[in-house]
């Protein structure tokens, strides 16, 4: 059986979904296909769906319809060492106001109810369909072939939207193999824990929601921990670096397992009860080591193009897979109205990328991932600056130095200036 | 450790077609076998009396972690069908 659709997105992800459901509305047939039992059955992240326009351009009331966990008006950046930590915390009532900055929530269940929006826009989804293949006609990309399936799916477009790993990018030549270099292992575990019980130790409310980001919990491994809030439970991981815990030799969940005794960790998910554990593959190489995106018949979207940046304080993903993939489907829509499928037409995807915050701010940020492989970032300095502010703060009778004598020492105990100041460069070229 | 709890935590639905096929011959050789450590569920072992190198896919999370870092091409990696292998239910 073959069917001829305008348009095939594979994988029912933020990119692939909202991208389905901008076709749906524009009257194009779509199929949206997706390999798990039902959309989000295969996904996870961190889990903080970052303000995203075109999401709440496409579906204003999604506030309202989406399954949303809390919304995070409180961001914490914790320095750790194995006993001390120091934190930023910042927070403002103006992350609550609508649209909201963030909200936690869960993949599948996000995932779902965002395909579902598609569906009901008249895309025509199809679960349990892994792609195995791309099928051409004249030298293009025309369709797709499931695998254990027998018949294909053809149409004018294939939007690749199937994830980190992207074997249809591949297929398609348009990326080699993927690098332990630019790679990130997210690992979590949620936790349940009554509501009541979060919002007293968070100091929450109703369904306000906190953030905490660690450095220093992984070893000394580029990397870093995270704590998302949800509405009763509570999400707690790693991001590590994936040459670097290749080259260790360390477990991830061994690293997990350090963190979550870490005492003020400890307190924190005290009497809390697993409930899930998730694993998934993050881009993290950067501007530098995106694929190209688009060839005749097709065009990749989300992680499967490598669109996700870190900063060390951004750490952003799934916003710029919802924009990716709206832009993906303004252009498929002024390519099947022009009846012109070839890579020349599908460039202005890059263009509409380009002009978007997505390049611009992977294109500002793109100098971070330097910044981001800086080794001491995640073991030495957060214990310099533990060591400061535990000699400012304690008092035992022995005269003290001013602050900038006590840095300058403590840091210059651990580090040599030479050291110093290339990590310093590297960082400000990253940051400032 | 959490990885010892896994198959009562997550979800799967295990396909009788196993989607990672490893050449043993080559991680027999290996020098690292970095897979084994870097895997997040614990999935590989390496038995020293038979030389011997073994994958569980039944609880694999599908991340891809394994095929990433095996620099020897040893790890024919695939998606499951459809439908089959991990389903996250909350996460």
């Amino acid at each position: 059986m073959t069917k001829h659709f305008d348009v095939i997105v594979v994988g029912a992800g933020p990119a692939g979904s909202l991208a389905a459901l901008k076709l749906a509305r524009a009257g194009l047939e779509v199929a949206l296909i997706e390999r798990g039992k039902h959309p989000g059955a295969k996904n996870m992240f961190g889990g903080l769906l970052h303000n995203t326009p075109v999401l709440n351009e496409a579906l204003p009331s999604f506030r309202e319809r989406a399954p949303l966990e809390r919304h995070v008006f409180k961001k914490t950046l914790a320095f750790m060492t194995p006993k001390s930590s120091v934190s930023l915390a910042f927070e403002t009532e103006d992350f609550g106001e609508s649209p909201g900055n963030g909200y936690t929530v869960f993949r599948p269940a996000f995932d779902n109810w965002l395909a579902s929006e598609a569906v009901s826009e008249g895309a025509l989804l199809l679960c349990d369909c892994t792609a195995e293949d791309l099928l051409y006609k004249d030298g293009q990309v025309n369709g797709v072939a499931i695998k254990g399936r027998p018949g294909e799916l053809r149409g004018n477009i294939v939007i690749a939207a199937d994830g980190v790993l992207s074997f249809l990018a591949q297929k398609a030549g348009l990326r080699r193999n993927h690098r332990p270099e630019d790679m990130g292992l997210g690992i979590k575990l949620l936790l349940g824990l009554p509501k009541e019980t979060i919002d007293e130790r968070f100091n929450l409310s109703r369904e306000e929601g906190a953030d905490i980001s660690f450095v220093g919990t992984t070893e000394g491994l580029p990397g870093g921990g995270f704590l998302y809030t949800n509405y009763d439970s509570i999400s707690i991981g790693l991001v590590l670096h994936l040459h670097s815990l290749k080259a260790s030799g360390k477990t991830p969940y061994e690293i997990l397992d350090k963190f979550q005794h870490h005492p003020q960790i400890r307190r924190l998910i005290k009497g809390a009860v697993p409930l899930e554990y998730s694993a998934h593959l993050i881009p993290e190489g950067g501007i530098r080591a995106m694929p190209p995106i688009y060839t005749d018949g097709m065009m990749v979207v989300g992680d499967a193009a490598g669109l996700c940046y870190t900063n060390g304080i951004n750490l952003e993903g799934i916003n710029l897979a919802m924009t990716s993939g709206a832009l993906a489907a303004e252009t498929a829509i002024q390519a099947i109205g022009a009846k012109d499928y070839s890579a020349r037409m599908l460039a202005t995807y890059k263009d509409r990328l380009k002009d978007s915050f997505v390049l611009k701010d992977m294109t500002t940020f793109g100098k971070a991932t330097d910044m981001m492989r800086v080794g001491r970032l995640y073991q030495t300095y957060p214990e310099i600056v533990c060591n400061i502010l535990e000699k400012i703060y304690r008092v035992e009778g022995i005269p003290r130095s001013k602050i900038m004598k006590l840095g300058r020492q403590e840091a210059l105990d651990r580090v040599k200036l030479k050291d110093l100041i290339a990590d310093g460069i590297k960082i400000g070229r990253g940051l400032l | 450790m959490i990885t010892d709890l896994l198959p009562q935590l997550t979800q799967f639905q295990v396909d009788d077609q196993p989607h990672i096929i490893l050449n043993k011959e080559i991680c027999q050789s290996c020098e690292h076998r970095a897979c084994i450590s870097s895997c997040p569920a614990n999935c590989y072992s390496f038995d020293e009396a038979t030389k011997r190198m073994d994958v569980v896919y039944e609880t694999c999370l599908e991340c891809g972690t394994c095929y990433v870092v095996c620099d020897k091409e040893a790890v024919d990696w695939n998606y499951p069908r459809g439908g089959y292998g991990v389903c996250y239910r909350l996460t």
